[in-house]
């Protein structure tokens, strides 16, 4: 005790004085966070519960707002596209920004040139996006119309004005502009699996296919959650492509919940509509993050 | 990377990966070529790759309908203003999360990062009123305040990650030459950080760019970046194609140009520092 004391005793109140400071560095990025996101989300929750209308009013009517959105056949639209959207482009971004990734990886020419025109679309914004695709699956100019010229007639490729299918039209638009981010990222993290792996599996006879889904893949577990991480507010977030795309239609077959609660509040003026619809998002985020969290982090503690 | 690949594979490979890479880019190609023919050759068929008149027109047009320049100044002054903002709101956070760990470090950073999963539309409405009542609705101060907050996640995760790499041994150097805190960061963090802090700035310009869900909602005309310059022509002349291309490659030319130049802080940025 007696020789440790000196050091420690010059040492100690650097340390604390450096953990106070490292509190008070920290506090204006927590303070934003907790006041917004929390104060904002939780204001929302409480509001959807009232009969809002223009203004936002405290006079309570329970589960009304609840009853009403989800007998509102938009709402069950929006809901639908949000789930076919959501699947869709989690399950594509993930296997086509894999599949490219592994093709980059084998060191083709001019790879970083490559690499930056996977990214160009990611750095447009939706809005650019919606426009240029909009036009693209426009059945008087776009790939309908030059496949029909050059020679095949009877071909047909106009998902925009078919209410079964517009939500894929947005979809290809949505993979076009995320998934050379995804292969960015999956290309890092191939880049980052030691060579000698390559070499045993190689050694060993396993094909390349093989050691690409048994070892290779549960190697990038992180990568994949960062992926996970970003295509997910991708999905929560999808408004813009659809404002520009299709503003919604034909008639109300493209609706999402963020336009929905957009609509609500600026169009119909009202806001208790809009509230329930955020609250109703928020929950749904909250079902899927939850026990992805738990899973995630919540075993921890042991390691 | 010395794994064996053969010449022949290697060159199908290539061929494969650029068509792909010409497919993806075809389609900006496209609109910038748009923006130069006429409205009938817009939408001409079978249309004409290159050999068109090329005018501009459609520039003059464009920029005759709307103020091009005020838009374009409130972009570069919103993207770059919540950027450089939270930059200074996250840098000491990060240096605190990097390399002073608490208990609770490795859970804020994760519930941070978690409320960008959190759908924007959830804090639509409480911001909103809260601009409008404090005359934020409309304002470039409004936009950049709403745009450091949606970013400040991704920031702070982003310089995290590269005050990681750096060694703590350099910082204790300093701060045993007596260095106080604040210099500690700003003569010692800093600049060794830089082309972390370079591609985090650039990626978050971008991002808040191209940000269109709040600027949509929050502004009306006078704070309108290009996102919603480029909206308006979305919806009342959705069929003057070249006009719109016009517009489009208005919109997009500054970041194009910005990322052909950066592309390596540009890839470093985007992948969070996975690329070097």
């Amino acid at each position: 005790m007696i020789t440790t004391s000196t050091p420690a005793a010059t040492q100690r109140p650097i340390r604390l004085f450096r953990n106070k400071a490292a509190k008070i560095a920290a506090i204006p990025m927590i303070l934003t966070a907790v006041v917004v996101f929390m104060g904002g989300t939780i204001w929302t929750i409480v509001f959807s519960f009232t009969k809002s209308k223009l203004l936002p009013k405290a006079n309570f009517i329970g589960l009304d707002q609840y009853d009403r959105l989800w007998s509102s056949s938009k709402w069950g639209i929006a809901i639908e596209n949000l789930l076919i959207y959501g699947i869709c482009s989690l399950i594509f971004s993930l296997v086509i920004g894999f599949v490219l990734a592994a093709l980059l990886d084998q060191k083709i020419r001019f790879e970083n040139t490559f690499r930056s025109i996977m990214l160009y679309p990611f750095a447009l914004s939706f809005i650019v996006t919606g426009l240029v695709w909009q036009w693209i699956l426009n059945p008087d100019f776009g790939i309908q119309k030059v496949v029909r010229s050059m020679g095949w007639e009877s071909f047909s490729f106009d998902p925009l004005n078919n209410q079964e299918i517009v939500i894929y039209g947005i979809l290809i638009a949505g993979l076009w502009q995320g998934t050379g981010l995804i292969m960015c990222l999956m290309l890092a993290g191939l880049r980052g699996i030691d060579e000698d792996i390559w070499k045993a599996a190689r050694v060993d006879g396993i094909p390349a296919w093989k050691t690409y889904i048994f070892i290779v893949i549960p190697m990038m577990r992180a990568v994949f959650v960062t992926t996970l991480v970003i295509i997910a507010s991708g999905i929560v977030k999808l408004y813009d492509l659809v404002v520009a795309q299709t503003s919604g239609g034909p008639g109300i077959a493209s609706e999402v919940p963020a336009k929905y609660v957009y609509d609500a509040m600026f169009l119909s003026q009202n806001l208790g509509q809009g509230f329930a619809g955020s609250t109703m998002m928020l929950l749904a985020v909250l079902i899927v993050l939850i026990p992805w969290a738990y899973m995630e982090f919540g075993g921890r503690q042991r390691d | 990377m010395a794994r064996a690949v053969s010449t022949r594979r290697k060159l199908i490979v290539t061929l494969l990966a650029w068509t792909i890479g010409i497919a993806i880019f075809f389609p900006i190609l496209w609109t910038v070529l748009t923006s130069f023919k006429t409205e009938a050759e817009a939408i001409a068929s079978p249309p004409s790759l290159f050999f068109f008149d090329w005018t501009t027109e459609n520039y003059a047009a464009v920029q005759s309908r709307s103020n091009y320049g005020l838009h374009f100044s409130n972009s570069v002054i919103i993207s770059l203003g919540s950027t450089l903002l939270g930059l200074l709101i996250a840098i000491p956070a990060a240096w605190s999360m990097a390399f002073v760990p608490g208990k609770w470090t490795k859970d804020i950073l994760m519930w941070m990062l978690s409320t960008k999963m959190l759908p924007p539309v959830g804090v639509l409405i409480p911001i909103y009123l809260m601009f409008r009542d404090t005359g934020l609705l409309d304002s470039r101060l409004g936009l950049v305040i709403v745009l450091t907050l949606i970013n400040l996640p991704i920031i702070v995760w982003m310089l995290y990650t590269y005050f990681k790499e750096i060694p703590v041994d350099i910082l204790e150097a300093a701060r045993m030459d007596g260095a106080a805190l604040w210099s500690e960061i700003i003569y010692v963090l800093t600049p060794m950080a830089v082309p972390g802090i370079a591609s985090t700035l650039l990626l978050n310009v971008i991002l808040a760019w191209n940000e269109a869900f709040w600027t949509l909602n929050l502004t009306a005309a006078k704070a309108a970046p290009l996102t919603a310059f480029i909206a308006s022509y979305s919806s009342p002349e959705g069929l003057f194609y070249a006009k719109l291309s016009a517009a489009s490659t208005m919109a997009i030319a500054p970041i194009l140009i910005l990322g052909w130049f950066s592309q390596k802080q540009l890839v470093r940025g985007l992948t969070f520092g996975a690329v070097k």
